[in-house]
């Protein structure tokens, strides 16, 4: 990954963590009821994103690029689809990283840096991901 | 400029194929001259003929003009009955414009005028003036199913009159309020205050009525009015002018705002003797008073009248006009969403008739106000009732326009069916009613989903006849409910959400 699409990566993985935060809370309120057009253009904008850096390997469902906004999806529809999505962020992301470990003069592990591939450029360790 | 006109109207309705349509007149400071502006479309029969089937068909029904009630500025009128309010004179009064507050003005010192005549000893020319005043059908306003309606008779108007004589008060200074001779008068009611109003600014209401007419496209039509007040003269005239014609009658119509519109007057005979006569007139041992007593005693006792005036006057802030149409509360619509679910399916203990009430009124208010309520109809078909709903299409959204252009739906028709299962007879029994105004849309309002054969059956009849039935159930109600209530979308989308889902069913 480039250092483009590695901050592209990030912007919209905050974007979804942000959204999947929003509407869960709505979905714990009401989970049949449906998403407002605004919050769903939204969505869709994010997703659309997402899908572009994802790509057709990573894309958690094969028939779903966006929601359609006259199905009136409802928030418990957006709050699933939105984990999914963010679940795939994870294993791209995992794809992408390594580790780096760094000793002490003694030979012990003083620190274990994450880095993307090919770059210097830092990240957190993978999430335990549920597979 | 009146040679223009005259070229124009010859030119118009000349035979060169194309009948025009007076779409709008254009007007200067006098209503006498007038620009004439034709639409250069012919006229379309096939919905002219269409139009007049409409049920309850209202002006820009037949005019084929996309208004809602929401949107206009005034009552929309009907075209074969009165709009069931009235014109409240308080209503101008605690208005904040000042053009409201001058026309109560005008209201009340011509009223008031009839007594300076009765005091100048020309009681002839104010009774005639009040029985002239006493009925305004180009309004349209009140409970009349002919829209027409009588003036009042010598005796009632000599009774009015008599008011300004016999009671000082009113003799020095005359009304403030004169729907206060509701409360000195028996026989005078909120129709005759409200016409009275009307006729003494009608004036102004033809000029707003041709306002709003270039505004939503309404087209006029010369016409005489034959009592016309003249507030410089204080006399009803004849004047020639422009407007709206209903299409039957082909007598003038004259639209009134609707922020002056109320079910009853604020100062009423109801509310003064509830709220104000019993509990701070009438003692303990008092004999408790007919209409005709307290009549009486209003007209020995104009003080007490006058002290329910400053209050109902310091109340003004709960003074409110009251729309065509109310939608219902919140709370009301869930409660009306969990009788319908829990109601059985059938007639057993009156279930059906439950349905069909809970559904009308839920539904009524969930669609507003994209689609005006335009009547139940109920009635009886091979010995079983059938209710349905039916609303006016003003193509307020994308979804109502394409169902307008697609299948030509003027009017929205839904048919409730209290049953377990939808049947292909139900579907066909809809079927028959697609004609007309309804076009060829209609939907059915039943408790479950429809079994596949049925689908297949609004499928295939989308092949053959280009029809389109949805079919909404419980649980497409409980989510307009839900969405009537979050405010997230609009119920109206769930409707779109069923019409997309039926299209995609649809062969391609």
């Amino acid at each position: 990954m480039s250092k483009v699409v590695i901050d592209e990566f990030k912007k919209v993985l905050n974007q979804l963590e942000g959204l999947h935060e929003e509407i869960s809370s709505l979905s714990k309120k009401s989970y049949t009821d449906a998403l407002n057009g605004f919050k769903l253009k939204m969505t869709n904008q994010v997703l659309k994103k997402t899908n572009k850096i994802l790509g057709d390997h990573y894309k958690p469902f094969d028939d779903f690029e966006v929601f359609n906004e006259e199905d009136l999806p409802t928030n418990s529809d957006v709050a699933l689809v939105l984990s999914q999505y963010i679940n795939c962020m994870e294993s791209l992301r995992e794809e992408n990283i390594f580790s780096k470990i760094e000793y002490t003069s003694s030979g012990s592990v003083a620190k274990i840096i994450w880095l993307w591939k090919s770059t210097k450029i830092e990240t957190y360790p993978p999430k335990n991901v549920k597979r | 400029m009146w040679c223009i006109c005259e070229s124009l109207k010859t030119y118009a309705n000349s035979s060169n194929g194309f009948k025009m349509r007076l779409l709008k007149i254009g007007f200067n400071t006098h209503r006498e001259n007038f620009l004439y502006i034709y639409a250069n479309a012919p006229l379309d029969t096939t919905k002219d003929s269409q139009r007049m089937t409409i049920v309850r068909p209202r002006l820009n029904d037949f005019h084929n003009i996309s208004l809602t009630q929401e949107e206009a500025e005034f009552a929309i009128p009907f075209i074969d009955e009165d709009i069931p309010l009235y014109l409240d004179p308080f209503l101008l009064w605690k208005s904040p414009s000042l053009q409201d507050n001058s026309l109560h003005l005008l209201i009340t010192n011509s009223f008031n005028r009839l007594g300076l005549l009765l005091s100048q000893q020309k009681e002839k020319e104010a009774l005639e003036l009040l029985v002239r005043a006493s009925e305004c059908d180009e309004v349209g306003l009140g409970n009349s199913k002919k829209k027409e309606g009588k003036r009042i008779g010598q005796k009632l108007a000599q009774n009015v009159l008599q008011q300004f004589s016999s009671i000082p008060q009113l003799k020095k200074s005359g009304f403030i309020h004169f729907e206060e001779i509701q409360l000195l008068v028996d026989n005078f009611s909120k129709d005759r205050v409200s016409d009275i109003a009307c006729n003494f600014i009608q004036s102004f209401l033809v000029d707003f009525t041709i306002e709003q007419c270039e505004k939503h496209g309404f087209p006029i039509e010369k016409v005489r009015l034959k009592n016309l007040y003249n507030p410089k003269t204080f006399s009803f005239i004849e004047e020639e002018t422009h407007l709206p014609v209903n299409p039957n009658s082909k007598k003038p119509i004259i639209f009134t705002p609707k922020r002056w519109l109320r079910n009853i007057p604020w100062l009423n005979t109801d509310d003064y003797f509830q709220n104000f006569f019993l509990p701070n007139i009438v003692k303990d041992e008092d004999e408790f008073p007919d209409k005709i007593k307290l009549l009486n005693f209003n007209r020995h006792n104009y003080d007490i009248v006058q002290a329910y005036t400053s209050i109902k006057e310091k109340q003004f802030e709960n003074c409110k006009n009251d729309p065509l149409f109310t939608q219902i509360p919140i709370t009301s619509a869930r409660r009306k969403i969990s009788t319908i679910t829990s109601l059985p399916t059938g007639k057993t203990n009156n279930a059906d008739k439950l349905f069909e009430q809970n559904v009308c009124q839920l539904m009524a208010s969930l669609v507003y106000p994209h689609l005006d309520f335009a009547e139940e109809q109920s009635r009886t078909e091979s010995g079983v009732q059938i209710r349905d709903l039916i609303f006016y299409n003003n193509k307020s959204s994308d979804f109502l326009k394409e169902i307008y252009e697609t299948y030509d739906c003027t009017q929205i028709v839904m048919e409730l069916k209290n049953v377990r299962e939808v049947e292909q007879n139900h579907v066909l029994q809809l079927n028959r009613y697609l004609k007309e105004q309804f076009g060829k849309f209609g939907i059915i309002i039943a408790r479950n989903p429809p079994p596949a054969k049925v689908v297949k059956n609004i499928i295939d009849l989308w092949s053959a006849h280009r029809k389109c039935i949805l079919i909404l159930h419980d649980e497409d109600l409980k989510l307009m409910t839900q969405v009537f209530e979050s405010k997230q979308r609009n119920p109206i989308e769930v409707i779109k959400k069923k019409y997309i889902e039926f299209t995609r069913l649809c062969p391609s």
